[in-house]
């Protein structure tokens, strides 16, 4: 993959220091406006590294499991003055301000944190990050390549988990029935497909890492993992300004 | 039975996949659908099965909207034998799996044991009803895709590569089941690539190229447009081409299987109609 940005550029293990940081930076901060700018620089590194574009899919999905998770959360909280009631007069669906503050904070929280992951994706190698984590951080091999290898299937299994969805409507199978249980019964035809064919999958790869010497000796690797200056000075920056920040946040 | 009216798909990601489509599929018809890969036939299964729907045009299928209807609907009339069978099977024995859709349209007790009864039976498979499909050959494991699809008993079938990575004799009897099955009054489409079962089974062809019907007729017609064919990577059966040229030169009748071929050529040689009881096979 050639280097596109200074993103790609960097060491995997930088980027993931600097997850980390956002990380630590998305507890300490309480406000929803802090959290909001957390969330957008973390958009802003996206756009830096020219894959802003490649992670909008990824975006959008986490963007509706927050606006899920305030949907289920936002009328549990009762305390505080009443915005609005979803069935007026009869106090059923009750919306506080402290109810929706809890519930962006948390929303926002969530966002923040997670993003930072397909950035990372979308800007590394498996196998640079599989380098790194060996070389650096001394993770064995294997499970370094177990870990990455994971990551690596999760589009496979969601364009598998397509296929089956349309398989099985063929079938019949009702997957849109608002009848809760019906529905949470639907999930073991899918389910179990995917899992069996993941297992076949797996089988299939380890038999083919076997014919091709895996685990025969020790491992060398054609390039090695290096830091460079640009890494130091990313790491440097991620630690003062999350120090700021949490001294900031926490005063 | 089917009508597309200018139907075109384009996919999410904005890759236009069919590009007006239009054709008529009587009912009692076997018609094959063939094609490069990436041409665009599983798509436009797809959209004969409800799972898609057309982004433009229309799609009727036994006087149904394709679009309007919904899926689990739709499914009552065409069956979709999906390209890799691994993506519908899950349940533990044969029997359960063939039991699946059917109940899913809502039979219970002695109509859901005759429906299961009877797909086994379509398929061959009633010695394996309670074995686990998962212990079966690639093939037998399509036989029973097959089977939880005629369960629901769907006036059409769709059928996805129902031969792909099978042996000759696997495909052969799949084919030879489909065939039966149209006898019987199926409306049958089916995807393949394997021209020799095409001329022998299917009464039409479609073919698509790059998301547009190129030809649709009869199978001596489109076998005759090599030119077209060739456009989509496709080649006649070996049987057409051999006999092309003497067909151009008024020596053979049209064939399109080896066996037709053989028959005409004893025919020609003899002179007589019943030769081939007169020669040594
Ligand atoms: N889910 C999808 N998203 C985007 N493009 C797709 C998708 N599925 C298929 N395509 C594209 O549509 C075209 C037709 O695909 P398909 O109908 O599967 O072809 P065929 O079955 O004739 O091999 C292909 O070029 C394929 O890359
Ligand atoms: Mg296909």
């Amino acid at each position: 993959m050639p280097a596109r940005s200074f993103l790609h550029e960097l060491n995997p293990l930088t980027k993931i220091a600097w997850s980390l940081a956002v990380i630590t930076v998305a507890f300490v901060f309480q406000q929803p406006l802090p959290l909001l700018g957390l969330w957008a620089s973390v958009l802003a590194v996206a756009l830096a590294g020219k894959v802003l574009k490649e992670i909008l899919p990824a975006i959008r999905g986490l963007l509706i499991f927050a606006a899920i998770f305030i949907l289920f959360q936002i009328f549990l909280i009762q305390e505080g003055n009443t915005v609005f009631t979803l069935l007026p007069g009869s106090g059923f669906g009750r919306v506080t301000d402290v109810g929706l503050t809890a519930c962006t904070m948390l929303a926002l929280r969530m966002l923040a944190m997670t993003s930072t992951i397909p950035v990372l994706l979308a800007t590394t190698p498996p196998k640079d990050m599989i380098v790194a984590f060996v070389e650096k951080l001394r993770v064995p091999y294997v499970y370094a390549l177990m870990l990455v290898t994971s990551l690596r299937f999760i589009p496979t299994l969601q364009e598998e988990l397509g296929l089956i969805i349309q398989a099985q409507r063929a079938r019949a199978c009702d997957l849109e029935s608002r009848n809760i249980f019906r529905r949470l019964r639907a999930i073991v035809p899918l389910a179990l497909p995917l899992l069996l064919m993941s297992v076949q999958r797996a089988r299939t790869m380890a038999i083919s890492m076997e014919t091709r010497g895996f685990g025969a000796g020790p491992r060398t690797s054609l390039r090695t993992s290096t830091f460079q200056t640009l890494d130091l000075g990313v790491i440097a920056g991620c630690l003062f300004l999350t120090a700021a920040l949490v001294i900031i946040a926490l005063r | 039975m089917i009508r597309a009216e200018a139907i075109e798909f384009t996919y999410p990601n904005g890759f236009r996949a069919l590009q007006g489509l239009d054709f008529h599929i009587k009912a009692g018809e076997f018609v094959a659908l063939i094609g490069e890969n990436g041409a665009g036939k599983t798509t436009l299964l797809k959209l004969l099965g409800g799972l898609l729907k057309p982004t433009a045009g229309r799609l009727l299928v036994g006087g149904l909207d394709t679009a309007r209807v919904r899926a689990v609907e739709l499914a009552r009339r065409v069956g979709f034998l999906f390209q890799n069978p691994d993506h519908q099977l899950f349940l533990p024995t044969v029997r359960e799996e063939l039991a699946f859709g059917p109940k899913n349209l809502g039979l219970k007790g002695q109509a859901l044991e005759e429906r299961v009864a009877e797909a086994a039976a379509a398929v061959g498979l009633t010695p394996y009803l309670e074995v686990n499909p998962r212990q079966l050959s690639k093939g037998q494991r399509q036989r029973v895709a097959l089977a939880s699809i005629l369960a629901m008993e769907p006036e059409v079938l769709v059928l996805d590569e129902p031969t792909t990575g099978q042996d000759y004799r696997e495909a052969l009897e799949i084919m030879t089941i489909v065939q039966k099955l149209h006898r019987q009054g199926h409306t049958v489409l089916c995807v393949t690539h394997d021209m020799e079962m095409v001329a022998r089974f299917a009464d039409r062809a479609l073919v698509l190229g790059a998301g547009e019907l190129l030809l649709d007729g009869p199978l001596a017609t489109v076998f005759a447009r090599e030119d077209i064919l060739a456009a989509t990577g496709l080649l006649p059966p070996q049987a057409v081409q051999l006999a092309r040229p003497y067909w151009e030169a008024g020596l053979l009748p049209g064939v399109l299987t080896v066996e037709e071929l053989y028959e005409a050529i004893i025919t020609a040689l003899r002179g007589e109609k019943d030769a081939r009881q007169v020669l040594p096979a």
